[in-house]
């Protein structure tokens, strides 16, 4: 079966530790993406799957065996690098042939399986080309076609549009995803773009400082986020994070101070938890409506700048006591630099996180 | 099995690290130590008693190492031989006498960085224009250039020897200066040459839109992006001109003398053989600070014999 | 980025101006002519070197009112080497047309004469083919030895491991020594009765054992001093090459599962080769002018005799100027014959790649 299980996973470079207690489960068919900022960890984790990395702690399981002391030649997985790695001396066609030398399959096996790979990468006319000689989007599918060529236990990408225009990256997007759906392979992508990763993946993880913040599907992690920083990671424009005081809580309202504001709001029922204090509300730009009178459920805040996106606009806002706000209204709502707004934020998607965090939730 | 003892001595294949361990360290000692060995036999006998070094078998080590070494192979390390490369008696009985060495190795160290570097700035900016304003027959000037360099010494001497006579420049600094100067440019442009080649013209480019002029943006610059180049030049220049014998043996007076000449001298001299302790001092006196100057300046020597010649 | 703004006329020939190049040159020809002719040597020799940098000075007067930059930039370089390589030069290729020895103040044009002489005389010419057949075994024998040493030093060096830059430098300090001191301390080595070589045979063996008592053992010290010397500097080269390979792509071949051989031939082959090609050049250039060691080691004899120390016993010892400078030639035009070979071949292998 092709699976990948991380358990308790760390890695340490020195006294520096890149990855910490990570544990991950691929199924055989799915796509994991591994999302962060740069430098939280995903990169080595991905290395440490392929065997470019040891372990420090913990168990790599690959289609069910351990393979924590393997080296990666011995673990039967393939992996499309980030500079694509292709070897600037051989065509492309033999840049594809190259994994196959090793499971001794003959010469005529060889060609049809490069040529049949490179029909489904659209590579039949720069075969005979070396890497120099072909664009950024084939050198792409080179490496994703000398990935898939063989059987292997798993793949890896690094990164694998980061270096492709932003047309070209929405293309191969898709392809990646299309292509990968007819393997039925555990596969890890490791990208800092969420857009790919909520794109192309089954399943997100979402890493920080080596941590793993949250996995889940593209839907809960947008739509549940595990805590504070997942919640402003995913999404555009990112939610607004307000800090705010919590007061009471009674009868599914908790009244809070926001921004020296006092907003009654119903929210999730487990705040009743919470002692009063301070907590961290996290609301959606695209969950505000701006209404014409404020009350209790409102924040007012005045229009500072605004940025027409087509069918939105985005407005940048401020309320008295100086806190920024991010609205998103529809574009037939016409709004006004140093207009007055009074912002209600929608109940079901109004996120409270306790002092550490954490979202609250039942 | 056998990839085990490998992977044990570092020589395993790459899984993930491209760190060899100690093991890698040890096996290379060996190997390095081994190299290293006829240098360090000229060393110890630049240590040895004067009577030691025609002894068979030769002594071979300054200390025991706590009885490791039979004693028939230790020699007592003495100074004297240094003492004796500056002054000693020239005849049996006589006393005494300056040998005029610290002279030539002030020659030696004077007439070295002074042509190395007189290279280094001349070939440093006529590489920079091949690079960046390349002339019509660009490829043909570089390639006589380079010719200068495939010669044997003596086929440029005879003239030179006629021409410094008639010129008034035998034995002077000036002369030799010029003519190892001359010597180390065809290496130092060509090496520059591909230096400059390397750098994107972007940043230049930019620079010059903003109204930098070309010498400021040739010192600003490119040449802070080619310091390894200029190190690596440095190094190669160094080594080639400190230890240059024919030119200096022919060209060289007596106030200009360098150690190579001299030392040929000293060791030549007076009939009585070679004298094995005081070449050894000499040598190991004059391997010093070219020995310096590339460990210094040694992380710059890879970066900058692969510019230019690799990423093509 | 050349010259934009040239707007500067050409002068008419006749016209003095500072930048009128063509009429300092000829200036120049016509007072060289009549000094050479009608005035001692001595004196000569400046008013020439004086017209030379008139010449000079209205190139570079024209170069800078023009804004050719590149001109300026080489123009010091152009200079030095001229003077101190390329007129010398020069001189030396008029001398090899002239019977002139420097002992001696009688100088005869005798044409292609000691061309014809080095290469067909019974005598001269029999001493310039041994030479030269001796010369090209050395640079055989020594290249190879120095690039398979210096390939396999840099294998050695190729990964980072603790103390390696202190190892390092004591492979390279062979390379630092003053050629004189080596040299000695090899006919020490190498010495039948107090040598070390001949003392550890001499004990395995119970034989007496002279290395350089006949032409092979003379060709293997040589070839092993030269070698264990000059080795160093290809392995430089060599390793520079070797960590210049991106570290993903053996990564990549390590996913790939590629064998080592072929991982050797598909990544780090061709990424040293440039470099390989250019040790093999500059390697073998030096090794067609070997000459120091051989004077040290057996002064020519068991017939050792190299091209380049043929060239010193005949122009230097043997005061035959012009018929060593005519021996210079033929080296140098064997030198550009084998330089031209190797690009022509390290060009073709690039485009073929």
């Amino acid at each position: 079966m092709s699976t990948i299980e991380l358990r308790k996973v760390t890695k340490r470079f020195g006294s520096f530790t890149a990855v910490k207690d990570v544990d991950l489960s691929v199924a055989a068919g799915e796509v994991v993406c591994l999302l962060g900022p740069s430098g939280c960890g995903k990169t080595t984790t991905l290395r440490v799957i392929a065997g470019l990395e040891r372990v420090t702690d913990g168990e790599v399981v690959v289609a069910g065996k351990v393979m924590n002391n393997l080296p990666p030649e011995k673990r039967d997985i393939a992996m499309v690098f980030q500079f694509y790695a292709l070897y600037p001396s051989a065509s492309v066609a033999e840049n594809i042939a190259f994994p196959l030398y090793h499971d001794g399959i003959s010469g005529a096996e060889r060609t049809a399986r490069v040529n049949r790979v490179a029909a489904i990468l659209h590579l039949e006319h720069v075969l005979d080309r070396l890497p120099n000689q072909i664009s950024e989007g084939e050198k792409q599918r080179a490496a994703m076609a000398r990935a898939i060529v063989r059987d292997p236990n798993c793949f890896l990408f690094d990164e694998p549009l980061s270096r492709l225009d932003v047309e070209l990256r929405q293309t191969m997007r898709g392809q990646i995803k299309e292509v990968l759906q007819g393997l039925s392979k555990a596969t890890v992508i490791v990208t800092h773009d969420q857009l790919e990763a909520l794109t192309m993946a089954n399943r997100i993880a979402i890493m920080k400082d080596g941590l793993i913040e949250q996995v889940g599907s593209p839907h809960e992690v947008f739509a549940k986020p595990a805590n504070a920083f997942v919640a402003s990671f995913i999404g555009t424009p990112q939610m607004n994070l307000l800090e705010a005081d919590l007061k009471t809580f009674a009868d599914g309202t908790a009244d809070m101070t926001v921004a020296g504001i006092s907003l009654a709001i119903r929210t999730d029922a487990a705040v009743a938890r919470l002692q009063p204090g301070k907590v961290t509300i996290g609301v959606r730009p695209r969950a505000f409506t701006p209404t014409d009178t404020g009350d209790r459920g409102t924040i007012s805040a005045r229009a500072e700048l605004i940025e027409p996106m087509g069918a939105e606009t985005l407005i940048h806002a401020r309320t008295a006591a100086g806190a920024d706000i991010r609205v998103v209204v529809t574009r037939s709502q016409r709004v006004k630099v140093g207009e007055a707004l009074n912002l209600r934020p929608d109940p079901r998607q109004t996120h409270v996180f306790d002092g550490a965090g954490k979202a609250v939730r039942s | 099995m056998a990839e085990s003892i490998l992977g044990k001595l570092g020589f395993r294949r790459a899984s993930g690290v491209d760190e060899a361990g100690w093991g890698r360290t040890l096996a290379v000692a060996v190997v390095a130590f081994i190299y290293f060995l006829p240098v360090l036999f000229i060393i110890f006998t630049a240590f040895k008693p004067q009577g030691d070094a025609l002894l068979v078998p030769p002594t071979l080590s300054p200390t025991s190492l706590f009885g490791l070494i039979p004693d028939h192979f230790v020699f007592k390390p003495t100074l004297e031989n240094f003492g004796s490369v500056f002054s000693r008696s020239m005849t049996p009985d006589g006393a005494p006498e300056a040998t005029g060495f610290d002279r030539y190795f002030f020659n030696s160290i004077f007439i070295a960085s002074a042509s190395v570097l007189l290279a280094l700035v001349i070939g440093t900016l006529a590489a920079f224009g091949f690079s960046r304003y390349p002339l019509k027959g660009n490829d043909t000037y570089l390639f006589i250039i380079l010719t200068t360099r495939m010669l044997p010494a003596i086929v440029v001497i005879i003239p030179v020897i006629l021409m410094f006579r008639v010129v008034g420049l035998s034995g002077s600094y000036l002369g030799i200066i010029m003519l190892y100067t001359a010597f180390n440019l065809a290496f130092t442009i060509w090496m520059m040459k591909s230096f400059f080649d390397e750098l994107s013209p972007d940043v230049e480019d930019a620079a010059r839109i903003d109204g930098s002029s070309g010498m400021r943006v040739f010192f600003k610059i490119c040449l802070p992006q080619v310091i390894a180049g200029l190190a690596a030049t440095f190094v190669f220049g160094l080594i080639l001109t400190w230890n240059e014998f024919l030119f200096a043996l022919l060209l060289s007076g007596p106030d200009t003398r360098t150690v190579p000449v001299a030392m040929n001298q000293a060791v030549s001299s007076g009939g009585r053989g070679t004298d094995w302790t005081l070449l050894a001092a000499i040598e190991t006196l004059f391997l010093v600070p070219v020995f310096l100057v590339t460990f210094f300046l040694q992380n710059h020597l890879l970066r900058g014999v692969t510019f230019g010649t690799v990423k093509r | 980025m050349t010259a934009v703004s040239s707007t500067l006329p050409t002068p008419r020939f006749t016209t003095v101006v500072a930048h009128n190049w063509k009429l300092a040159i000829a200036v120049a020809v016509v007072v060289s002519a009549v000094s050479m002719a009608g005035l001692p040597a001595a004196v000569s020799f400046w008013v020439v070197g004086a017209t030379a940098a008139l010449v000079a000075a209205a190139f570079t007067v024209n170069a800078y009112r023009r804004h050719y930059f590149g001109a300026l930039l080489v123009a010091p370089a152009i200079a030095v080497l001229f003077v101190m390589n390329i007129f010398p030069l020069l001189w030396s290729l008029g001398l090899s047309f002239f019977a002139y020895q420097a002992n001696q103040q009688t100088i005869r044009f005798v044409g292609l004469g000691n061309y014809v002489r080095i290469l067909t005389n019974d005598l001269a010419a029999h001493a310039t083919w041994g030479a030269l057949i001796n010369t090209a075994m050395f640079v055989v024998f020594t290249v190879s030895a120095q690039m398979i040493v210096g390939f396999l030093l840099a294998i050695l060096f190729a990964k980072q491991f603790p103390l390696r830059k202190y190892l390092l430098i004591l492979v390279l300090t062979p390379m630092m020594l003053s050629v004189v001191a080596s040299g000695v301390f090899f006919t020490y080595y190498y010495d039948p009765t107090f040598g070390i070589l001949s003392y550890v045979i001499n004990s395995i063996s119970g034989n007496q054992f002279i290395l350089m008592s006949n032409k092979v053992g003379a060709v293997a010290g040589i070839v092993f001093a030269d070698a264990w010397m000059w080795s160093p500097f290809v392995m430089l080269l060599v390793l520079a090459g070797l960590v210049s390979v991106p570290k993903y792509l053996y990564e990549a071949a390590a996913i790939d599962r590629i064998s080592s051989w072929r991982q050797f031939w598909m990544i780090t082959f061709p990424y040293i080769r440039g470099l390989l090609m250019l040790a093999l050049l500059f390697r073998t250039i030096e090794a067609f002018k070997l000459a120091d060691l051989v004077i040290l080691l057996t002064k020519g004899g068991n017939d050792t005799l190299t091209i380049s120390y043929h060239l010193i016993r005949i122009a230097n010892e043997q005061n035959k100027t012009s018929e060593g400078a005519a021996i210079s030639y033929l080296m140098l035009f064997m030198v550009i014959v084998l330089t031209n070979l190797y690009l022509y071949l390290a060009n073709r292998r690039t485009q073929g790649a």
